[in-house]
């Protein structure tokens, strides 16, 4: 068996241990988190709003956002199956997700797969919209994994940003393969 | 096969086209330092993840097999391969049991090196590239030029008439921003009707059997979430203990890549989706027996980032097709003599060992100084061609003896003023084939220090 093999060739010729080290370091924390991570969507290409109170969030999705899907409401899931076929998810404009927690240091938000039912959506939608609590930030990834529990989720991602590449002539575009546009709402 | 240099001095012809990739990739070096010069404890990171590393590569079969226990444990299929034909069998038997044709695939350096595409090719399997960069050179059959900007070698407009005759789009299209999304509406219908999206792995998780992969165009999770079977080929170096350890990597990774504070998308994989399947390929072809070797180990360390690409002045004027090798730049360099010391012996020459790949290597390998080992190793090896051998011994011999060094210094300043141009940049003068020799002083550092300080 090759798995066998490998093993035992991994024993013959590995060095002795050496220590693991502890306690990555940390990012320091009196920084401005809401303003850091504003700060950072922009640089990743993202839209954000800042949103005093969550009772404002309905009425500003219907104003601005009239015809996304919200699959941050559970009755949503129900409408999308994983047996549905995968034009009706192509199909998808703009969609609402709840983002877990963002990260000052990169804008990235934490989303997993006990927030959305089908994991395909973030990716094939033409814009994103996320929402998340501004209490909800963390400085770095650091505190970003302390924070995760991968055992209880069979999938998630960090993202930041609208898809995009620089893959001719270093000229970015938005818009790869994934959403066009990225915005998050941060609610206060 | 043409060497490195041969290919350079081609590559080189076109002399505005290299200053151009060399302004490219010096401007991906800079944003880098930028992105680098944010993060105040980056040494004290560098650090823990040369160490975190180093403590895997000690500890590599314990932690591959808790990956394994616990990937089975999330419903995931773990398979092993030894080299690169067991792997692409592996593979091509996964597709064929689900009665596959149709395969999309996100970049992965692993499936360069063992040359699966033309495999599954071979076998009637559609292989669709999906990252753009990969896409356009997969169209143009070339491999890739760079680890993370594999198509950096190409001009919009080439780019343009490639689309055009492959996807018919209009004629001199030469815009990024339309060329773009030719390529999105292209790729789309592939992900849509893909049967089996394949991944490489950035890092994998010890302690949770987690896979991870970062990119930022979205393509392996359109591949992964839409295709009802997901395959991930990771190297046994790919590991690490603890999900915490994640932490520093992601933090670095696309920084010291292209100068982004993360890649768009960072996505961990645990378990297949419902009702689909989820297949891991842990491969090996000859790290195992690379980790044996003390002198060379640290480059298993590399997260190929392409950091010591951009920054190395060689690199940046030979491209990456230059190098013979499937990882191209500094830390190709020394990771291809492993495999075959014969077929890449020119490469570890391809380098001014200015230190500089090894300044900015986010896992700290001392690439430079392996350079300069393998330089030892393939001379007593007598791998380099006898003019340079003989060359190196007979200056050696001169350098060590004042006596020798005296008298040819003579010569050679004289000689220098005296002798025609023709004579002195005749073809045995390699070293004066693209190189001026400096002017000749009057007299030598000894002559004039006599003179001017000696008896005061």
């Amino acid at each position: 068996m090759y798995k066998d093999k490998i093993i035992q060739r991994i024993q013959k010729n590995k060095h002795s241990l050496r220590p693991l080290p502890e306690n990555p370091p940390k990012m320091e924390d009196k920084i401005d988190l809401s303003a850091k991570f504003c700060e950072n969507l922009k640089i990743v290409g993202a839209d954000v709003f800042r949103i005093d109170d969550e009772s404002l969030v309905s009425p500003f999705i219907d104003l601005h956002f009239p015809n996304a899907v919200d699959f941050s409401d559970p009755e949503t899931w129900k409408e999308y199956s994983s047996t549905d076929p995968i034009d009706k998810f192509n199909k998808l404009n703009t969609v609402i997700l709840r983002g877990q927690f963002g990260v000052a240091e990169n804008g990235a938000v934490w989303l997993d797969d006990t927030f959305f039912s089908q994991r395909i959506v973030p990716f094939i939608a033409q814009h994103l919209v996320i929402k998340l609590s501004k209490k909800n930030l963390v400085g770095g990834m650091v505190e970003a994994y302390r924070k995760i529990n991968l055992t209880k989720t069979g999938f998630g991602v960090f993202i930041s940003g609208p898809s995009k590449t620089a893959d001719i002539e270093q000229v970015l575009v938005f818009g790869a393969h994934g959403p066009l546009k990225h915005t998050v709402l941060l609610i206060n | 096969m043409m060497n490195h240099a041969a290919k350079a001095g081609k590559f080189l012809a076109d002399l505005k086209r290299a200053d151009w990739h060399d302004q490219t990739l010096w401007i991906m070096r800079k944003k880098r330092d930028k992105a680098v010069s944010c993060v105040p404890e980056w040494e004290e990171l560098r650090d823990k993840a040369s160490q975190i590393k180093e403590h895997v590569l000690s500890n590599l079969d314990a932690y591959l097999l808790q990956f394994e226990v616990e990937a089975v444990k999330n419903g995931a299929q773990v398979h092993w391969a030894f080299d690169s034909e067991s792997f692409n069998q592996k593979v091509y038997s996964i597709i064929n049991g689900y009665q596959a044709q149709k395969v999309v695939k996100s970049k992965s350096m692993l499936t360069e090196e063992c040359g699966l595409n033309p495999y599954l090719e071979d076998k009637g399997i559609e292989v669709v590239d999906t990252d753009l960069g990969e896409r356009i050179i997969q169209l143009r059959g070339e491999p890739p030029s760079h680890m993370v900007v594999p198509a950096i070698h190409l001009k919009k407009e080439e780019i343009g008439e490639l689309f055009h005759s492959k996807l018919g789009t209009e004629k001199g299209l030469a815009d990024a921003q339309k060329l773009t999304s030719a390529a999105r509406q292209h790729l789309r219908k592939k992900f849509l009707s893909a049967e089996v999206a394949i991944t490489g792995v950035n890092f994998s998780v010890a302690e949770t059997g987690t896979v991870v992969v970062c990119t930022n165009e979205g393509n392996a999770d359109m591949g992964v979430q839409i295709a009802p079977v997901q395959i991930h080929c990771m190297g046994i170096e790919k590991i690490l203990p603890r999900v915490e350890d994640l932490g520093i990597f992601i933090q670095m990774l696309a920084r010291n890549a292209t100068g982004q504070p993360i890649t768009t998308y960072t996505s961990h994989y645990q378990k297949p989706k419902p009702g689909g399947a989820m297949h891991i390929i842990i491969v090996d072809n000859g790290r195992s027996e690379h980790l044996g070797n003390s002198k060379y180990r640290d480059s298993l360390k590399c997260i190929r980032c392409g950091a010591c690409l951009n920054t190395c002045p060689v690199y940046r004027r030979s491209g990456g097709h230059s190098y013979n090798y499937v990882i191209s730049g500094p830390v190709g360099s020394i990771l291809s003599p492993i495999y075959s010391i014969n077929k890449y012996k020119d490469l570890p020459f391809a380098s001014s060992l200015c230190g500089s790949c090894t300044n900015v290597c986010p896992v700290k390998i001392n690439i430079h100084q392996q350079l300069y080992s393998w330089r030892q190793e393939i001379f007593e090896k007598r791998l380099i061609p006898t003019s340079k051998r003989y060359g190196f011994k007979f200056a050696g011999k001169i350098l060590a003896s004042s006596r020798y060094y005296n008298f040819f210094g003579k010569n050679i300043r004289w000689a220098l003023k005296h002798l025609p141009r023709k004579v002195l940049y005749h073809r045995i003068n390699i070293w004066g084939r693209c190189r001026e020799l400096p002017p000749a002083p009057d007299k030598t550092f000894n002559q004039w220090y006599q003179e001017n300080y000696k008896r005061n």
